[in-house]
């Protein structure tokens, strides 16, 4: 699809790789709603890119549906999705210091990256499914989630936050399944270490160590690049229902 | 990586996906040269593109030594190598009607498809290594064509399926031996694209594979592979990873 001129969703837009995503999208030429937790930050970027900000919970439902409903009034009906609202709580699964991995968190956690995900493609592939085609092929839109190489090669700690991150991958092929019939295609990106605050939360003894098990480059991703593959996917309509990793070969 | 002005080589580049992806290039400001066994198409279409067409089979390794030679005389050393020379001899492993499947046949398909592809990744990677770095140290990017039917391969493609999923098995130890001198590597796994080997298959058996197309219920375009291969290009980030191309055929 040509992104001018379309409507596009992000959550968790306003900071860091939902950030970088809104940024390249409007660049080129979107609509971007900004759904985010952070009405501050979400306004801020809303008033960057000249898009509108909704204050949203992704693992809440009705808070999805309220969200979703006023940015299709204030800039129409999304024809592009990008998931990337995600939490982390670090923590083992059990220690003998901490105990075992409190029930909250790993419950919020789970809520955010995977409930939180699969809600939001719910209800934004709903509401694409009576639009016009945008071109012969059918093509009505584009869902795109974002996961983790924690999906995949996750260290210690991240028990609950690779478990959520596999779970979208998981989901990605037969949520492409049950979408291609109307012509909304389903991508996954699987991005490695990205300079977000998530990131930053890390000190640098540690983020020198991670970086170490990247193979080229040695740096962290910077969020416009992991924005650029959103583009790319969107504009290039053979990609359905794959997962890549955007992870300078991290292993 | 720019791509204005960079050498780039693409095996069996005059045709099918890899003659769609030299035009992308090309267009992008890349200078190509298409090593390819067939002259008559690769000639015109370097001309075409303002590259070099260069005479090469890939199972030969002294072709394609020569080959590398003749091409990095003409537009210096490629920062870009993409391998698409590939065969699929589509026949089943054995049947009653045709006996067990030809050792040649078999032979010659592993020896273009995975040796071609590795050996072409040897002699290209050499020849970037010494090259100046440009940003973050990178010195190029090799990208190497699998197939869909590395992970799902239908009946009649065990050889083909194999040496295509060894493409994609190397993706991740050659990424590993070559990120010391900034050199990524990448695979592609395209399914249905509308190429002369695509087209060698009857109208009803290709009805039948469309069918089975998730969305969009197309061939794709090569042109398409042809941007993801400039994407790759131009994003840093991608490293040691093959990308499935093929509108959720799965």
């Amino acid at each position: 699809m040509d992104i001018q001129g379309l409507t596009a969703v992000v959550t968790g837009g306003a900071s860091g790789i939902g950030a970088g995503v809104t940024r390249v999208l409007a660049k080129a030429g979107a609509k971007v709603a900004i759904l985010d937790r952070n009405e501050t930050l979400g306004k801020a970027m809303a008033e960057e890119v000249g898009g509108a900000a909704f204050v949203c919970d992704v693992a809440n439902d009705e808070s999805v549906q309220t969200a979703l409903a006023q940015a299709r009034e204030a800039l129409g009906t999304a024809r592009i999705l990008v998931n990337c609202a995600g939490i982390d709580t670090a923590r083992k699964i059990t220690s003998r210091k901490t105990g075992a991995h409190a029930i909250g968190p790993m419950k919020r956690v789970v809520d955010v990256n995977l409930t939180g995900t699969l809600i939001c493609c719910a209800h934004a592939s709903h509401a694409m499914l009576d639009l016009e085609p945008l071109d012969d092929d059918g093509e009505r839109g584009v869902l795109i989630n974002i996961a983790s190489i924690a999906a995949f090669n996750a260290p210690n700690g991240q028990a609950v936050y690779g478990a959520s991150k596999a779970g979208v991958v998981g989901a990605a092929v037969p949520l492409a399944r049950d979408l291609a019939r109307y012509g909304i295609r389903v991508m996954t990106i699987a991005p490695g270490l990205f300079d977000t605050p998530l990131a930053g939360t890390m000190d640098d003894a540690l983020t020198a160590k991670v970086l170490r098990n990247a193979l080229f480059p040695k740096r962290k991703g910077r969020p416009e690049e992991l924005g650029n593959l959103v583009q790319h996917i969107c504009e290039n309509q053979m990609l359905n229902a794959s997962t890549i990793r955007l992870d300078a070969g991290f292993f | 990586m720019k791509l204005e002005g960079v050498a780039a080589f693409l095996t069996g580049g005059a045709s099918g996906l890899g003659a769609a992806s030299a035009r992308v290039l090309a267009e992008a400001g890349a200078i190509v040269a298409l090593l390819d066994r067939d002259m008559a198409l690769a000639e015109p279409l370097a001309k075409e593109l303002g590259g070099v067409a260069v005479q090469c089979d890939v199972a030969d390794h002294e072709s394609l030594v020569a080959a590398v030679e003749q091409a990095t005389a003409a537009i210096g050393p490629p920062r870009i190598a993409v391998n698409f020379a590939g065969i699929d001899v589509s026949q089943k492993i054995a049947s009653r009607s045709k006996g067990p499947h030809p050792i040649e046949s078999m032979q010659r398909e592993i020896d273009i498809n995975v040796i071609g592809t590795l050996d072409g990744c040897a002699l290209f990677s050499e020849q970037m290594m010494n090259l100046e770095p440009f940003e973050d140290g990178e010195r190029g990017v090799l990208i190497n064509i699998a197939s869909g039917a590395a992970f799902n391969g239908p009946p009649g493609q065990s050889v083909y399926a194999a040496s295509k999923r060894a493409v994609a098995g190397a993706t991740l130890p050659l990424a590993r031996d070559l990120a010391p001198y900034g050199i990524r590597v990448m695979t592609i796994a395209p399914g249905f694209f509308k190429t002369p080997l695509a087209e060698g298959v009857d109208d009803k058996h290709i009805d039948k594979l469309i069918s089975m197309v998730p969305f969009p219920k197309r061939w794709g375009d090569p042109r398409e592979l042809g941007e993801l291969v400039k994407f790759i290009c131009q994003n840093r980030m991608l490293n040691g990873e093959t990308i499935q191309i093929d509108a959720a055929m799965r």
